[in-house]
């Protein structure tokens, strides 16, 4: 009787506690709340998260007597342990990039691939084009910051390099010439899946990579990149195919990003990008 | 006994998140590490006049001409190349055009472990007096209690 008892108690507490959060919690994704197009298609239109700019989170507040200091933060010292500075800041970052987060999520190379990728990312300073002020290309540069759409396409733009990519929605087939091509950012073709944009990708350079772990790819990848709207949420998730190198599909990790509502947001000028510290690297380490 | 596991689980995990968060810069964008190319654990100095500030990715730049009062007549300038992070902040924060080309300032640095006469900025002394500080924290002035 009394397990009888503990049984509906705890059913009726889970129960309440399922009603308490659907009143009380997170807002769910309703899909009603998405706002629509003329045409009935998810309105992916907006500025998504930022939108001035960024800058790393850096704080540049000068003081009252005009001095500026803005120091990186990185790892304490144990008491006692022989400190030095700027040890392991940019190293811990690497560090979290190869094992935590959407970097655990790695792709999978055929083993006769294994020592290429290894030693591309020995001699990423050297090798990795987007330190060479080369742009990321698709799916290394993730997400967008804005959106505009019509009727026919979509036309994503990013902050980072001031970069954009008009993207047929309509479903039409490659353009021929194009899907031979060598670019970082591919020939896009778009078509809605009720309320998923999917966008596939071809002809691009293999000379981009998919991350900077020496994660390269060859001319025939294809990216296929879905893009949803929940509410305020745009959620962009990519899948690379290249059945030549990889033992299987690579799905990236989900990008959530929430709409700027600030009227005033919008992108700014990247500056230009010249790389002039390459020359001086004395180590092969990265950050 | 479950429920202390799970606690002291949820504590070792939050302690690691907390210590994560605290160890690693925001902003996670591999490049090259700052020990590859300057010896952080020296500091060398300048005063010279600042011939260009570049706003440039994917690090600002400075750029001087070292004063030398002793140096000969008809002497090559000793230039110099000094750089820090990103444009992105220092822009937003309307910090673009306050370097101002012709100004002798005095400057802190990491020295390039190459040898040339490239740095890290550490401090920057505008001629009044104002200092901008651009660096890493001092590991020991971390306001951080490790056990």
């Amino acid at each position: 009787m009394t397990y009888r008892l503990s049984t509906s108690m705890t059913v009726a507490l889970a129960l309440a506690a399922v009603a308490w959060l659907g009143v009380a919690g997170p807002t769910p994704l309703d899909a009603q709340s998405t706002p629509r197009t003329a045409d009935g298609q998810p309105d992916l239109s907006g500025t998504w998260n930022g939108g001035r700019g960024g800058g790393g989170g850096r704080d540049y507040t000068p003081d009252e007597a005009g001095n500026i200091s803005s120091l990186s933060a990185f790892r304490p010292c144990h008491p006692g342990q022989e400190c030095r500075e700027a040890v392991n800041s940019e190293r811990d970052s690497g560090l979290e990039q190869r094992v935590a987060g959407e970097h655990y999520n790695v792709p999978l190379y055929k083993p006769e691939y294994w020592d290429r990728v290894q030693n591309l990312d020995v001699n990423g300073n050297r090798l990795d084009l987007s330190g060479h002020c080369y742009p990321r290309g698709v799916p290394r540069m993730g997400a967008p910051d804005k959106i505009m759409q019509d009727e026919t396409s979509v036309v994503f733009l990013y902050q980072r390099m001031n970069r954009f990519r008009v993207i047929p929605t309509d479903g039409r087939p490659h353009d021929p010439v194009r899907a031979q091509d060598v670019q970082w950012d591919g020939e896009p073709s778009g078509h809605w899946e009720g309320d998923t944009l999917v966008i596939e990708s071809v002809g691009f350079t293999n000379e981009s990579w998919l991350g900077w772990p020496g994660y390269f790819h060859t001319f025939d990848m294809r990216v296929v990149e879905t893009v949803r709207r929940e509410g305020n949420t745009l959620i962009w998730q990519a899948t690379v195919h290249d059945p030549d190198v990889l033992t299987e599909p690579w799905v990236m990790e989900p990008v959530r990003k929430q709409l700027n509502t600030d009227p005033l947001a919008r992108l700014v000028e990247d500056p230009p990008c010249d790389e002039q510290d390459m020359e001086h690297m004395a180590t092969r380490e990265r950050g | 006994m479950r429920l202390k596991a799970f606690a002291a689980t949820l504590a070792v995990v939050g302690a690691g998140v907390v210590c994560a968060m605290l160890a690693l810069p925001a902003t996670v964008t591999a490049h090259h590490a700052i020990q590859a190319e300057f010896d952080t654990n020296r500091t060398e100095e300048i005063t010279g006049v600042l011939t260009r500030f570049a706003m440039i990715n994917p690090h600002v730049r400075w750029y001087f001409e070292e004063t030398i009062p002793d140096a000969a007549p008809g002497a090559p300038p000793v230039l110099w190349e000094f750089t820090a992070s990103g444009p992105g902040a220092m822009r937003d924060a309307g910090l673009a055009r306050i370097f101002e080309p012709g100004e002798t300032y005095h400057v802190t640095f990491a020295p390039a472990n190459s040898g040339a006469n490239v740095g890290r900025l550490r401090t920057l002394t505008f001629p009044n007096g104002r200092t901008v500080t651009l660096f890493h924290q001092d590991p020991t002035q971390v306001d951080v209690k490790v056990d």
